[in-house]
């Protein structure tokens, strides 16, 4: 059973090692695990190791010690618009009533739970007559009973909540807002990035070195002479090149404004410009691509182990990318394809990274971002996606 | 089993920590297992009281390992002094053996918590300042509870097995080998009728109109959407703290949507200017 269990847990895609398992065994064997909460709270502490997976282990705990139908994952939105709905509802106790075929004298007497039970009920019985109302259901029908916090007369959610069953609490699923990535925030990006450095030596002469200092001592024949070093600190150089046209980067502006942000206040030497969709013989200063333009030929002169950083979505028609004369402006017209300019620029900075803020299942159909992602490394712009960049920014 | 039971009885929470039940079963089988705990949760919601808190009840000492960024795993372990030595080989005028490098060994907080003479509590904080090396070094120590001092060729084994709480303000995950060898709970923001507790056990002489009206602009402060750093229990319990010293100060203030030293919830400049534009807003209307 607890076998069962365990692979269950793994199968949802917890990530829960056969050590820890072998460790809830020895908490079982020493005698510690007494009942099922004890055993909820147990396993969890020792299987789950991260708050992203509790509203998971909670769901699966429900499973397979309730019996109660396994979430499907792919439902997760369809889950969304069923509590939404079953709240709007709740607003409006009359709506609900007839909605449910309820007289609302009737209605008033029932305690929440029992209303929404009833509810639930009604939703099942809906499923076995419409069609295609499945997975509607299959979903919603566990969680809003579990999810309770909504009824106009105030149930509660969390709370004092040791005296009831594990299996109530884990049903109550008071960890759900953990397991969505959340925005990503500044400090989340400072997280991602601060592996970003670059360490050199420099600022005063205020660290002892040891060697150097018995060295000196020696060759002065026992007379002590303290050494002192630069310390150690960060002179990493980067250059963010940001897509900032058209309407498709548009719904990404605010996440793209906050990696701005960040490394504006974390990297002291960076350097920012902008272009649309691609680059072709230059990019520019100014964000409105007009005033400071900076020609690629000018970035030869740089340290070439400063990390290019591209953001965009890499999103645009083909020719704009192979095409001599691609570019959607008249001015630009260079003779050179951007896929060449691209390369030049790679080839000048050995680190470098594209930063796509479109999520990474969509990128296989779109032509430009795979023809991109040859020349550019290409990650996602999201937690894990920024930790891999840093990775492969950071690798000699 | 033996070794829990001559050591202490189970732990039960402390003066001024409210625990609760999840969380006190968490330690207890801990402390059984003689693995390390690792807390994670949002910034004030108590992860370090708690080994303050289990300290105390237990009556153990507590040893604190502050993690700093630039922190080598060694200077956690010990440190050999060898300026020291240096001088004293110099002047020969201490009176310490200078042929005898132990001497000139000082023993860091993990060192000073494996050679102590009873057990203790180590509490290594905010973890995820320090590099990935060194967090999976430092529990490959933790996990054979020994460590080598390479000056002097000697093994440092643990005499009791501390009690270890590990706290982490990351969002993002440690690494895997770490995980895998610590267990781990994720401490919840805790909802008004705990706070109530908490604050009750902070003040003990508050009122009870006071009370309820702040805990409520509370929560109401904490629902503001553009906030990035919401304010946790430490903050309140401070505000709490500020409007008893203010003596202009009344609760039906705050009912009437009034907040005042709103600095001392929100501490970054874009949040308090968010935060103040609806106070000020909701007492318009």
């Amino acid at each position: 059973m607890f076998l069962d269990f365990f692979y269950k847990l793994k199968d949802a895609g917890i990530p829960v090692s056969p050590t820890a398992f072998l460790t809830l065994q020895k908490a079982m064997g020493k005698g510690l695990v007494l009942s099922l909460e004890d055993f909820y709270t147990v396993s969890r502490a020792v299987l789950v190791k991260s708050e992203r997976h509790f509203d998971l282990y909670d769901q699966i705990f429900v499973h397979c010690f309730e019996g109660a139908d396994l979430p499907d994952i792919e439902g997760v939105e369809l889950d969304g618009i069923a509590r939404a709905l079953l709240d709007e509802w709740l607003k409006n106790p009359k709506e609900i009533a007839d909605a449910l075929g309820l007289d609302p004298e009737k209605m008033k007497k029932m305690s929440p739970d029992e209303l929404l039970e009833y509810f639930k009920e009604r939703l099942k019985d809906q499923t076995e007559r419409h069609d295609g109302g499945n997975k509607w259901i299959g979903t919603g029908g566990t969680s809003p009973v579990g999810h309770s916090g909504h009824h106009p007369e105030g149930l509660r959610v969390g709370g004092s909540s040791m005296n009831k069953s594990a299996v109530k609490i884990a049903n109550e699923r008071r960890y759900k807002d953990y397991s969505r990535s959340g925005p990503l925030t500044q400090a989340l990006m400072g997280e991602a990035l601060k592996q970003l450095r670059n360490m050199v030596p420099s600022g005063p002469k205020d660290q002892v070195n040891v060697d150097a200092t018995i060295y000196q001592t020696m060759k002065n024949a026992g007379e002590i002479e303290i050494v002192f070093d630069r310390g150690i600190r960060d002179r990493l150089k980067v250059i963010l090149a940001i897509d900032n046209g058209g309407w498709s980067m548009d719904p990404h502006v605010p996440i793209v404004q906050t990696l701005f942000d960040y490394a504006r206040s974390q990297f002291k030497d960076v350097k920012t410009y902008f272009f649309h969709n691609t680059i072709y013989d230059t990019v520019w200063e100014d964000p409105s691509r007009y005033r400071k333009p900076k020609r690629l030929e000018e970035f030869a002169g740089k340290d070439p182990d400063t990390r290019l950083i591209l953001v965009g979505d890499a999103s645009m028609a083909p020719y704009e990318l192979l095409a001599r004369d691609g570019s959607i402006y008249a001015h630009e017209r260079s003779g050179l394809a951007s896929i060449e300019r691209l390369q030049f620029l790679a080839d000048l900075f050995p680190h470098h990274v594209w930063l796509n803020p479109l999520p990474e299942r969509m990128w296989p159909y779109t032509r430009s971002i795979i023809t991109i992602s040859r020349i550019f490394p290409m990650f996602e712009l999201s937690i894990d996606g920024l930790e891999q960049a840093v990775t492969q920014l950071m690798a000699a | 089993m033996s070794k829990q039971n001559q050591d202490h009885s189970e732990f039960k929470g402390a003066h001024k920590y409210i625990l609760d039940e999840e969380l006190a079963k968490i330690v207890n089988i801990t402390m059984a297992l003689e693995m390390p705990l690792l807390l994670k949760g949002e910034p004030g919601t108590g992860k370090t009281m708690l080994a303050h808190a289990i300290a105390e009840s237990l009556r153990m000492p507590l040893i604190v390992l502050n993690v700093k960024s630039s922190m080598k795993l060694i200077e956690a372990l010990y440190q050999y002094d060898t300026l020291t030595r240096l001088n004293d080989s110099r002047f020969g005028d201490s009176k310490r053996d200078v042929s005898n490098i132990e001497n000139y060994i000082k023993m860091g907080k993990i060192g000073q918590a494996f050679t102590a003479d009873r057990r203790t509590v180590l509490l290594i904080d905010e973890i995820d300042k320090a590099d990935t090396d060194f967090q999976d070094d430092m529990l490959d120590v933790l996990d054979q509870m020994e460590f080598d001092i390479i000056e002097i060729d000697k093994t440092v084994k643990a005499v009791h097995r501390p009690v270890i709480i590990i706290t982490s303000n990351a969002k993002k995950d440690l690494s895997d080998p770490f995980l895998g060898r610590c267990n781990f709970h994720h401490i919840a923001f805790p909802d008004p009728k705990m706070m109530r507790n908490i604050i009750q056990v902070h003040f003990p002489n508050l009122s009870a109109d006071l009370m309820e009206h702040a805990i409520a602009a509370f929560y109401r402060m904490r629902e503001i959407d553009m906030v990035e750093k919401k304010p946790a229990t430490r903050e309140l319990i401070n505000w709490i703290r500020a409007l008893e010293t203010d003596p202009d100060f009344k609760a039906k203030q705050l009912a009437k949507g009034e907040v005042p030293f709103l600095g001392i919830l929100f501490k970054k400049s874009q949040d308090y200017a968010a935060a103040s534009n609806i106070a000020s807003r909701r007492k318009l209307f």
